[in-house]
């Protein structure tokens, strides 16, 4: 169990989708798909939606709010969202997913392990942004 | 968050929805972020203009907030559209889009709107001062604002832009304030192997995003950049290193006024951390820039973010007399103001009769336009461009300087 910040409160469970590199959700993240694209990161091809993806922190774009909101419209965003930072611009994406179309996407950050460290890509991962824990289930 | 009286009545809806949903969204924000209040901010910059970008929520949002009377209570300048409002066609946008676009277009008009479509509106059309309260959007123009004027914004996500201008307020955390603009991370870069003085601009935005890579979330103070240094090397390297870090501010000693020594530029303190630059870093930055070695690009993309009438006048001196070969194209991307300068200079006549396309307010990132034209292969001097193109548009990309990109575009190929 790993103890983590919330930043946007809710709970989800899902396969997770690790990452160690930073990453730009516009650039990164095809909305209309869930396709990760950014071609320089592992995870380039595979899919979000659903998945807890697990990054260090979003880097780039201010446009990456725009892109998780539109990938929320879509569902085709992540159930949720686990970083060693969340930057704003990503939480506003949060925000405006719940304001507007009533879509929770749980984000935390600040976790007292760096997650990367010991949930693999494809672990089933439970977020409790509520309570502000991590929980890996299943292997 | 503290909230004044009006603020407090704002978010009961007493000043209407608009200014509901917009200043909810800012005190989550701020609540989230820890800030201590709101603040005034005296001008916006909006990155919202893109539909490529914002798609069916931003444009839904963008019209509700026409549709009950919102206004832009500061001056707000706009990002690109994104297409040339003129010669879309030519560019081969299809006509669906440009109908959704000029939705968008017009509800950023109807809500006043500066209509300056461009990403780098510190060059043309946005007036900032040192020490002054912003709210921008669009990460180039986030970095420019704060390391070269020490103008203060947050690096402002799509649609908080809209609703920071709505309200005329942003809260009141992580640039705005003293203490999160120290310089964390010291890059000293190895003047005695690297020649600073000859760097091209595409040098300088392989050094920027070398930078912003290693900084990630932390403050970068660079030494051993020239004071000659120019206003266009400043701006390639910070689209730059925004666009390789979670980098909104940058110092340079001796250059940005807020590092006038080094001891101002980090506040006092000692860097966390010092990282040399020399020239295996830029190599390596460069190369990894790139996603191919093979130069057979049929789209040479240049002015990422949007050239200056300076740049412009560069490369019409490079391709003068030369003509860009069949099959290949070579688009030159420019605000409106800087195209309507060079125009009467006589420097869009050169370009144009090379065979060079001027693409005013567009992006090669913001539209596909490689699906369109069936590109293979971009060549740019954008470390920008290089980065996003290929996961939007899915070509192979060769980054270099302006003079190759220019010669690739106009070399007889056997």
């Amino acid at each position: 169990m790993i103890k983590c910040h919330t930043v946007i409160n809710g709970v989800a469970e899902g396969e997770a989708l690790v990452t160690n590199k930073p990453l730009s959700l516009w650039g990164g993240l095809d909305p209309k798909s869930g396709e990760i694209i950014d071609r320089r990161n592992a995870l380039s091809g595979k899919n979000v939606s659903g998945k807890v993806l697990v990054y260090p922190y979003g880097v780039g774009s201010c446009s990456s709010s725009a892109t998780l909101l539109e990938a929320s419209r879509l569902d085709k965003a992540p159930c949720a969202i686990v970083n060693l930072e969340t930057e704003p611009i990503v939480a506003v994406g949060a925000i405006l997913a719940e304001k507007l179309y009533g879509k929770i996407i749980p984000i935390v950050d600040k976790p007292d392990i760096n997650p990367s460290k010991v949930i693999r890509t494809g672990d089933r991962v439970k977020v409790d942004a509520n309570k502000g824990i991590i929980e890996a289930t299943i292997r | 968050m503290f909230l004044t009286n009006e603020e407090e009545a704002m978010l009961n809806g007493e000043y209407g929805e608009a200014l509901e949903i917009a200043i909810s969204v800012l005190v989550k924000l701020g609540d989230i972020y820890e800030a201590d209040r709101m603040i005034e901010v005296e001008n916006a910059h909006i990155d919202s203009s893109s539909y490529f970008i914002i798609g069916e929520s931003g444009l839904n949002l963008c019209e509700k907030f026409v549709n009950l009377g919102a206004t832009f209570k500061v001056p707000a300048t706009l990002n690109p559209l994104g297409i040339d409002p003129h010669r879309w066609q030519e560019f081969r946008v299809s006509k669906s889009y440009v109908e959704k676009q000029n939705r968008l277009a017009e509800a950023h008009i109807s809500l006043g709107g500066i209509a300056t479509w461009t990403c780098a509106p510190y060059q043309y059309g946005a007036n900032l001062r040192f020490g002054q309260n912003v709210a921008w959007g669009e990460s180039n123009a986030v970095v420019s604002a704060n390391s070269v004027y020490g103008a203060r914004t947050e690096r402002l996500g799509d649609l908080t832009d809209i609703c920071a201008a709505v309200v005329g307020k942003y809260p009141r955390f992580g640039l705005y304030l003293n203490e999160n603009r120290r310089g964390q991370v010291l890059f000293k870069i190895e003047s005695d192997k690297l020649d600073v003085k000859s760097f091209s601009y595409a040098d300088y935005a392989a050094l920027g995003f070398c930078i912003g890579s290693l900084a990630g979330t932390r403050v970068p103070v660079v030494t051993e950049i020239p004071k000659s240094v120019t206003w266009d090397q400043l701006k390639d390297f910070g689209a730059a290193i925004a666009t390789g870090g979670s980098v909104g501010l940058y110092h340079i000693v001796g250059v940005t006024p807020e590092a006038r020594t080094l001891s101002e530029a980090c506040g006092g303190l000692k860097p966390e951390e010092v990282i040399s630059i020399g020239v295996d870093e830029i190599n390596e930055t460069r190369e990894k820039l790139s996603t191919t070695t093979e130069v057979k690009a049929d789209i040479i993309v240049l002015g990422c973010p949007h050239y200056s009438v300076e740049q412009l006048k560069r490369a019409a001196i490079i391709v003068k007399g030369k003509k860009v070969v069949e099959g290949v194209e070579l688009w030159i991307q420019t605000s409106p103001m800087a195209k309507m300068l060079a125009s009467e200079m006589g420097i869009i006549d050169i370009i144009e009769a090379a065979g060079g396309k001027i693409h005013i307010s567009g992006c090669f990132t913001m539209y596909n336009y490689a699906q369109e034209w069936g590109f293979g292969t971009l060549m740019t001097d954008s470390a920008k461009n290089a980065y996003y193109s290929s996961g939007i548009t899915g070509v192979e990309v060769v980054f270099d300087d302006t003079e190759k990109c220019i010669e690739a575009a106009t070399r007889q190929r056997s």
